[in-house]
């Protein structure tokens, strides 16, 4: 099988299409001689001489506003702009002119111009010749923008884009141009526009990235594949009109959300993505980005670039920490915690295993449960969630011995003479209260109540299910602590 | 000109500021949004629209060339469509305001709100031209404030460079809406530009249509026979408010105007050179042309909001 870099396949692009069709031109900045910075138009000079092949004044709002007028006469202007960080003296041409043209002329018109350049950082460019533009113009309906990351689809997009009749921006990631190999088709090989690709198929965590973040993001999924972690990466290919349907169809599978881009992440396409899936209501938790700082430059040194740009350690961590995390919602197919044999099915009461006395262990086993979940040693305020660093266990052993009020949580506990099981009262300033119905035959009945502002219900299971064990192992292991000492 | 060409321009002339008068009036009383007049400019557009031919060349027009337009076959009820904004209007289909004219038909190209963008766009269209070899020429208008940008002087730069078969006409007023000539611009006319780029520069008095028309002939058939671009500085005033949004009289002495429309005004000076009873019986026409463009084109229909989304995309 042929593998081209994504180079290599760019210009394989632009030769076939201007053999193609006449109409098909290149021009930009060292396009002709040169072949481009990059290289990208190497040998098309010689091939399709000077008229075709057009070398512009360093000047990219005319090379973008030429590009308008070439294309509103029927040519097919394929304009280079040398890096992406020089695009902004075009974007009056780009969002203010093709974008609109169709649109404000009933159709009358039409702008099939395609522009490509160079982004991304992660080689030393420093603040101008490293960023990602990418938000800016995905914001523009009119515009298409496609950002291809691997060769095949670097070849793919290029067709199309030339062979589309509306405008469409090409964002090519500098550092795949060489660092990226991998099978190309050849001859005539079109990748539609407006599809996304499953990089890689995976049923925890859905990742869209795009550009290098792509493979860095594979790159994170294949480390977390041997610790169970199973991440579906989607590389968006195009960035608009997004592919709402692949991207979807993946959440709806997954149920999580990490969007991975090398742009800044306020306003970033990230937030869009995450709104998108916010919207669709397909997430068992908030969506998570990893992206650049909100910082105004890309910098140069060694250290301060490698510590803004996204990469496979920082994707890890960030999918890590998504998947360990609990899902918030009961509802869905794939909800694991439904399945989860460490909650009891009624998970405010459990039956624990207890001697006739037990206050003691009781009260340790609370201390170790209040300790493992937090939440449940907690105060809600309205300007959040306040944990307790100790626990105080406030004794409620009956109308003879009633709760001070003066603990963090409340335990419960009126002995034989009480009810096999009743609902716990909170008292206020607590988030937790838990009752110890009365001992039948060595069993009984706990009861947990919380507040659920600060607590969530599949939590309760937990809490109880670690309630349990610790007085069930310490009730075994322990029998000194058995008593009925503390009245 | 021929005798027939004067009777020709004096038409366009005359039916250009008939239905400048009566958009003016009804942007006044409320009936439509917005009136941008050209009257004062109209010998302009007249001299380069009659040097061009017809369905092979093309125009980037200044917002001020209504008159090119009528000369290139532009209907006037097609113009009260655009002044009124109707989505049948076939310059911007009712998305764009008044003026940002376009017809692929009559090869004008589509107009943008920010000025002079369409200088480049003019320039891309001269490019494809020369590549396909049709032997069409570009005209690119656009008023002395648009000379001022990068854009322009980008364009210019690009078309003398490849010798693009294109003409630059400035429609120099003196005024970009309320900033005079001297805060624009050090120099007193702009066509010692012309010299900068390498290309040839024309200095007329834009409000003589004879004039007029002889240097954009001159330019037209030099760009046609691939000797390059030529820049066209055409002098005018400015009769009338920028737009009917604007009131000049809080930057501008109208008695100055007044006294520079009696001895300049374009129609009264082709007045001139055509019959009197000719004039007096094109001046009755047009006003009943536009009175009735005006009339049917009101009564048009609205937009259909279910179509707002329509050509976003092919």
């Amino acid at each position: 099988m042929r593998e081209l870099t994504v180079i290599e396949a760019v210009r394989e692009a632009l030769g076939e299409e201007m053999a193609r069709d006449e109409r098909v031109i290149v021009l930009g900045e060292d396009v002709g001689k040169l072949g481009g910075v990059f290289r990208a138009t190497e040998g098309l000079f010689d091939r399709f001489g000077a008229a075709r092949v057009i070398d512009m004044p360093m000047a990219e709002t005319v090379i973008a506003g030429v590009s308008v007028g070439l294309a509103m006469r029927g040519m097919r202007p394929v304009a280079e702009i040398q890096f992406a960080d020089f695009i902004h003296a075009s974007m009056d041409h780009l969002v203010g002119e093709a974008a609109k043209i169709r649109w404000r002329t009933g159709g009358d018109w039409s702008c099939p111009m395609v522009l490509r350049t160079a982004y991304g950082g992660g080689f030393r460019g420093g603040p101008y010749h490293s960023q990602s533009v990418e938000a800016y113009y995905a914001h523009a309906p009119g515009l298409k923008v496609v950002a291809p990351s691997t060769p095949a689809d670097a070849k793919g997009l290029l067709i199309a884009a030339i062979r589309d009749p509306d405008p469409v921006l090409v964002l090519e990631h500098k550092r795949t141009y060489r660092a990226i190999r991998g099978h190309v088709p050849e001859g005539d090989y079109v990748v539609p526009i407006g599809r996304a690709a499953v990089a890689r198929e995976g049923r925890d965590v859905t990742v869209l990235a795009w550009g290098m973040m792509l493979h860095e993001s594979l790159a994170a999924a294949e480390t977390l594949a041997s610790e169970g972690i199973d991440a579906e990466v989607i590389d968006l290919r195009t960035l608009a009109p997004l592919d709402r349907e692949t991207i979807l169809a993946s959440l709806a599978k997954t149920r999580r959300l990490c969007v991975v881009h090398e742009d800044t992440i306020t306003m970033g396409l990230g937030a869009e993505l995450c709104a998108l899936a916010a919207e669709a209501d397909v997430l068992d938790m908030p969506p998570v980005r990893v992206a650049m700082p909100d910082i105004p430059g890309i910098p140069v040194d060694d250290n301060l670039e490698d510590a803004v740009l996204p990469n496979r350690a920082t994707i890890r961590s960030a999918l890590v920490r998504l998947v360990a995390r609990e899902r918030s919602r009961s509802s869905g197919a794939a909800n694991r915690a439904a399945y989860d044999p460490g909650i009891p099915q009624a998970s405010s009461v459990i039956e624990v295993a207890l001697p006739e006395e037990h206050t003691r262990l009781a009260v340790d086993a609370l201390v170790q449960a209040a300790r493992a979940f937090p939440r449940f040693n907690a105060t809600f305020a309205w300007t959040g969630i306040v944990e307790h660093a100790d626990v105080v266990i406030d004794l409620d052993l009956g109308p003879s011995s009633p709760a001070n009020g003066r603990g963090t949580i409340t335990l419960i506990d009126y002995g034989p003479a009480g009810s096999d099981l009743a609902i716990p009262f909170m008292r206020p300033g607590q988030t937790a209260a838990v009752r110890i119905g009365a001992v039948r035959d060595g069993r009984a009945y706990v009861a947990c109540a919380v507040d659920h502002r600060a607590v969530d219900g599949a939590d309760v299971g937990r809490f109880l299910a670690t309630f349990k064990s610790a007085v069930e192992s310490r009730s075994l292991r322990h029998p000194e602590l058995v008593d009925n000492g503390v009245r | 000109m021929t005798h027939a060409e004067r009777e020709r321009a004096y038409r366009a002339l005359s039916l250009a500021r008939a239905l400048d008068e009566r958009m003016w009036r009804l942007a006044r009383a409320g009936r439509a949004h917005f009136a941008v007049p050209c009257s004062g400019h109209e010998a302009i557009g007249v001299g380069y629209a009659m040097a061009m031919r017809p369905g092979v060349d093309w125009l980037a027009p200044h917002y001020r060339d209504l008159a090119a337009l009528l000369v290139l076959g532009m209907p006037p009820r097609d113009v009260m469509l655009c002044f009124f904004s109707r989505p049948s209007d076939p310059n911007a289909a009712g998305r764009q305001p008044y003026a940002h004219f376009g017809s692929r038909k009559l090869h004008v190209l589509s107009q943008q709100g920010p000025q002079p963008n369409h200088a480049s766009h003019g320039v891309g269209c001269a490019w494809g031209s020369k590549l396909l070899g049709d032997g069409s020429v570009t005209v690119i208008a656009f008023g002395d404030g648009g000379a001022q940008k990068g854009e322009a002087h980008e364009s210019m730069n690009v078309a003398a460079i490849h010798k693009l078969p294109c003409v630059f006409v400035v429609h120099r007023n003196g005024w970009t809406q309320s900033v005079k000539r001297s805060d624009q611009y050090a120099t007193e006319t702009l066509v010692a530009r012309a010299a900068g780029y390498g290309i040839p520069g024309i200095a007329v008095d834009g409000m003589d249509v004879e004039a007029m028309h002889a240097a954009a002939s001159e330019a037209i058939e030099r760009a046609r026979a691939g000797d390059g671009p030529t820049l066209i500085d055409a002098a005018c005033v400015r009769f009338m408010p920028n737009t009917s949004n604007d009131d000049d009289s809080r930057y501008r002495d109208r008695a100055e105007v007044d006294a520079q429309r009696a001895s300049g005004d374009p129609l009264l000076r082709a007045r001139a050179l055509v019959a009197a009873d000719f004039a007096a019986r094109v001046d009755a026409e047009n006003t009943a042309l536009a009175e009735d463009a005006a009339e049917w084109a009101e009564a048009q229909p609205l937009g259909d909001p279910a179509t707002v989304m329509e050509h976003a995309y092919a």
